[in-house]
């Protein structure tokens, strides 16, 4: 009996092998382009490519009456004609899915002079660690695995990645809200965000009538919920941010993370001080840890206008043509590092 | 757990090893925890459901056996009405409710009750007609009620049928978890065919229907007749797939642990009538309402009209045992409307279908399935309003609108799906395949497991059975 099994067993096996030679001359490429579109335009960009540009839709909104729609990673490239940049982009990524992308580079025989890679600083709250969009997200990177091609078909037809329903998710985030403590180097009476949200639902905002203000409370409780954390090494976030600047060094590639501007001024005057505070702190603590000779971080976080965000009812980080320029032109500049040869002032 | 889920293609060898590896005294204990862990990857919580039915089923088949009389009928209403309260309470309460409201609103009374809002435990229909089905036959004398308390949780619990069935009955699935299984190379075999076929028709050929269907039965309306007409053909396809998938996974699983349950379809949609559709389509639920509702009722030794009402009786509940919606009722009345009609026309032109096949019998197959289709209109829509809504787009543009570039690949998965019911019509997948030369046979599996390997849909579906 254990020689039959062993026979069907390798005959099995063969069959296998031979189905996914098949599977990767015929439907592959194809599935590629369905479930795992960004790993097949980096696998497929030139080795030439100079700089990588890895990003959300931050890169590429833009606002209806902007006179020009491009991309912060074309209109950086203006400042540097002679170079390469490829843009990678995908909505609602974060440092894990660029983590992924870098990985498709692995075995290249020559790799990127740069990587510039999109932070932004709301990737790193609860909402966007259990949002909806992450299983996804999750999905799109299945079928890149470390297996048979055909393999990774089939695990993608079988869920078999982080696909939590959207139900879980949102288990997750409420717990974390509920349990994870903010601190504060000022006296502040909320301890955690939903704490805090509840305060500020509680008639946080009050219309000149004395009424209620709930658009602006609305909004101020969604500001709470998006910025209200305190960075540390647990984050998932900060764990994928650390592989890709661990891989960067390894490679001798020079990082460049895209720390994006928020609406500063407006969430002080909808939430308060303290939560500029948190902002900030943030910002200093991904600085303090990521700046390096390998990396650099671009701190964009209070270089665009209050004006100048598309959406001034939500929590985003679309920028119109304004805002596109000053970013693209913030990254330029820190780009002059390596090129500054090639740099010419653009605008 | 699902069957076409990474977890459960793990589980499942671990399970069948150990139940090997370990003395066949102790293997209902390992069954009894693989069901559990099974079943607790859906709503952990949920399995003190469970246990509470096991505990008064079968505590009321003892209690059945050891007295006489009216105790006896007194012990298994008992254990009827426990049974019957957790399902209305999990899946009909709040069907109830709306219905005494808009019952109540028919007469200005506004009633207000109030709505459970929990999830219905998964497949509490099937366990809690498996459980009645063991007390009836206890009652009955057909069955002696089983004192070990470890094997009766596992006939309620065996996980490959314990969500969507088949609904066995305690004569063939409790004696054969009590019966010692040695590893028999055929069973393997057997156990591993069926699950590969199984998988290629669920994750194949359902879950590719699924988001054609979807979308038109989202937004009828705003599709063509055409368009409409197909996603009914679709469905009708889907829901076979999905649930006769999920049965020959459910018959594979069994069989590699040495366990045969029952088969729960015989290429339905090659029927020629209603009737013959039912004794093909999920026979498990069939034969549990003939035995324990149609027969209680008189079965056919009865007048017509009497006949006609139980008829029309059974396929009712049948409808109202898939969903808490009238629209099933509806569904299952139609059915029943249509098993009257043919036993009426027959008897009236003397007509019986030929087993041989002919033009007519095409016909009459053609015929069976359209029908079938169209009824299931009521079982896919939503509600009533949807419903209607599929049957009035069907007269928009019925004829064109059809993107053929989309439709070859769901055309194609359903021309392979009546090619193998073809094949199969007389028997089950791993019999057929002992009738073929070991070339053929690898050479079957080889395309069946690169279909299913490169073709299986992406989206996630669960099986359409898992809801009842």
């Amino acid at each position: 009996m254990i020689k039959s099994i062993a026979i069907k067993f390798l005959l099995l096996l063969s069959i296998f092998c031979g189905l996914n030679i098949i599977y990767t001359h015929t439907f592959y490429q194809s599935d590629l382009v369905k479930y795992a579109k960004e790993d097949l335009d980096i696998k497929q960009s030139q080795e030439n490519t100079d700089v990588y540009y890895f990003g959300e839709s931050s890169n590429i909104t833009y606002a209806p009456d902007d006179s020009t729609q491009a991309s912060i990673s074309s209109l950086c490239n203006l400042f540097y004609p002679q170079l390469k940049i490829v843009n990678i982009n995908k909505y609602a990524t974060h440092a894990g899915i660029y983590r992924h992308w870098l990985k498709q580079m692995d075995g290249r025989k020559k790799l990127p002079k740069a990587i510039v890679i999109t932070m932004n600083l709301r990737s790193f709250d609860a909402a966007w660690i259990h949002s909806k969009l992450e299983s996804s997200l999750q999905q799109s990177m299945v079928m890149s695995q470390a297996y048979p091609h055909l393999m990774n078909r089939f695990l993608l037809a079988l869920q078999a990645f982080d696909n939590k329903t959207v139900e879980q998710r949102e288990k997750d985030m409420q717990k974390q809200w509920k349990t994870e403590q903010l601190i504060f180097d000022i006296p502040f009476k909320y301890k955690t965000v939903r704490e805090w949200d509840d305060g500020m639902a509680n008639g946080g905002h009050l219309t000149p009538d004395g009424k209620w203000d709930m658009k602006k409370i609305e909004l101020a409780c969604h500001y709470i919920k998006a910025y209200a954390f305190n960075l540390n090494e647990n984050n998932p976030r900060i764990i994928d941010f650390d592989d890709i600047s661990l891989w960067c060094k390894k490679q001798g590639i020079h990082l460049y993370l895209n720390l994006l501007s928020e609406n500063i001024a407006y969430a002080d005057s909808l939430v308060g001080k303290e939560l500029v505070f948190l902002m900030r702190q943030n910002r200093d603590y991904l600085k303090q840890r990521y700046q390096s000779e390998n990396t650099t971080v671009i701190d964009n976080l209070e270089l665009v206008n209050g004006h100048d965000f598309i959406d001034q009812n939500w929590t985003t980080e679309h920028y119109n043509e304004r805002g596109r320029m000053r970013i693209a032109k913030n990254v330029a500049e820190a780009l002059k590092i390596q090129f500054n040869k090639a740099y010419i002032k653009a605008y | 757990m699902l069957f076409n889920s990474l977890s459960f293609l793990v589980f499942l060898p671990i399970v069948v090893l150990l139940y090997y590896l370990i003395a066949p005294k102790y293997r209902w204990l390992l069954i009894f925890i693989a069901s559990c862990y099974f079943y607790m990857a859906f709503v952990p919580e949920y399995i003190l459901i469970l246990f509470f039915l096991i505990l008064v089923d079968y505590f009321a088949a003892i209690l059945i056996e050891r007295n006489q009389g009216h105790k006896r009928k007194l012990f298994l209403i008992a254990s009827l009405t426990c049974n019957i309260l957790l399902l209305f309470f999990f899946k009909y309460f709040n069907f109830a409710n709306q219905n005494l409201e808009a019952f109540g609103s028919l007469f200005s009374l506004h009633i207000k009750p109030s709505h459970l809002n929990i999830i219905l435990p998964i497949g509490l229909s099937f366990h809690t007609f498996q459980s009645m089905g063991y007390t009836i036959e206890v009652y009955r004398g057909k069955q002696r009620a089983e004192k070990h308390l470890g094997y009766f949780a596992n006939y309620v619990l065996f996980f490959p049928q314990m969500v969507a069935g088949p609904i066995e009955r305690f004569q063939t699935l409790g004696n054969a978890l009590k019966a010692e299984h040695r590893p028999l190379l055929e069973n393997f075999k057997s156990g591993l065919r069926l699950i590969l076929f199984g998988l290629f028709i669920k994750m194949v050929i359902a879950d590719n229907l699924a988001p054609h269907v979807n979308l038109i039965y989202d937004a009828p309306l705003q599709h063509s007749g055409a368009e409409v007409l197909m996603a009914i053909i679709f469905f009708s396809f889907q829901i076979y797939a999905d649930f006769f998938g999920y049965s020959t996974i459910a018959l594979g699983s069994a069989k590699l642990l040495g366990i045969d349950i029952m088969d729960n379809f015989k290429t339905p949609y090659l029927s020629k009538s209603i009737s013959e559709f039912w004794s093909r389509w999920h026979i498990s639920l069939s034969t549990w309402f003939r035995d324990y509702v149609y027969i209680t009722l008189g079965g056919n030794k009865v007048s017509l009209p009497k006949w006609t009402f139980n008829i029309l009786v059974v396929f009712a509940i049948s409808g109202l045992w898939h969903g808490a919606s009238w629209t099933f009722v509806v569904w299952g009345l139609l059915h029943g409307l249509l098993r009257v009609m043919e036993s009426y026309f027959s008897k009236l032109f003397n007509f019986k279908a030929k087993d041989k096949w002919n033009i007519i019998s095409v016909f009459l197959t053609l015929k069976t399935f359209a029908l079938c289709a169209l009824i299931w209109v009521f079982f896919r829509a939503e509600s009533f309003a949807k419903a209607m809504d599929i049957f009035s787009a069907l007269t928009h543009n019925p004829f064109f609108g059809l993107k053929w570039h989309e439709l070859a690949f769901p055309l194609l998965l359903i021309l392979i799906m009546i090619i193998w019911d073809m094949a199969l019509y007389t028997k089950r997948f791993d019999h057929f395949m002992d009738e073929h030369k070991a070339p053929v046979r690898w050479l079957i599996y080889s395309g069946l497991l690169f279909l299913l390997l490169a073709m299986a849909g992406t989206q996630k579906f669960n099986f359409i059975y898992f809801q009842f």
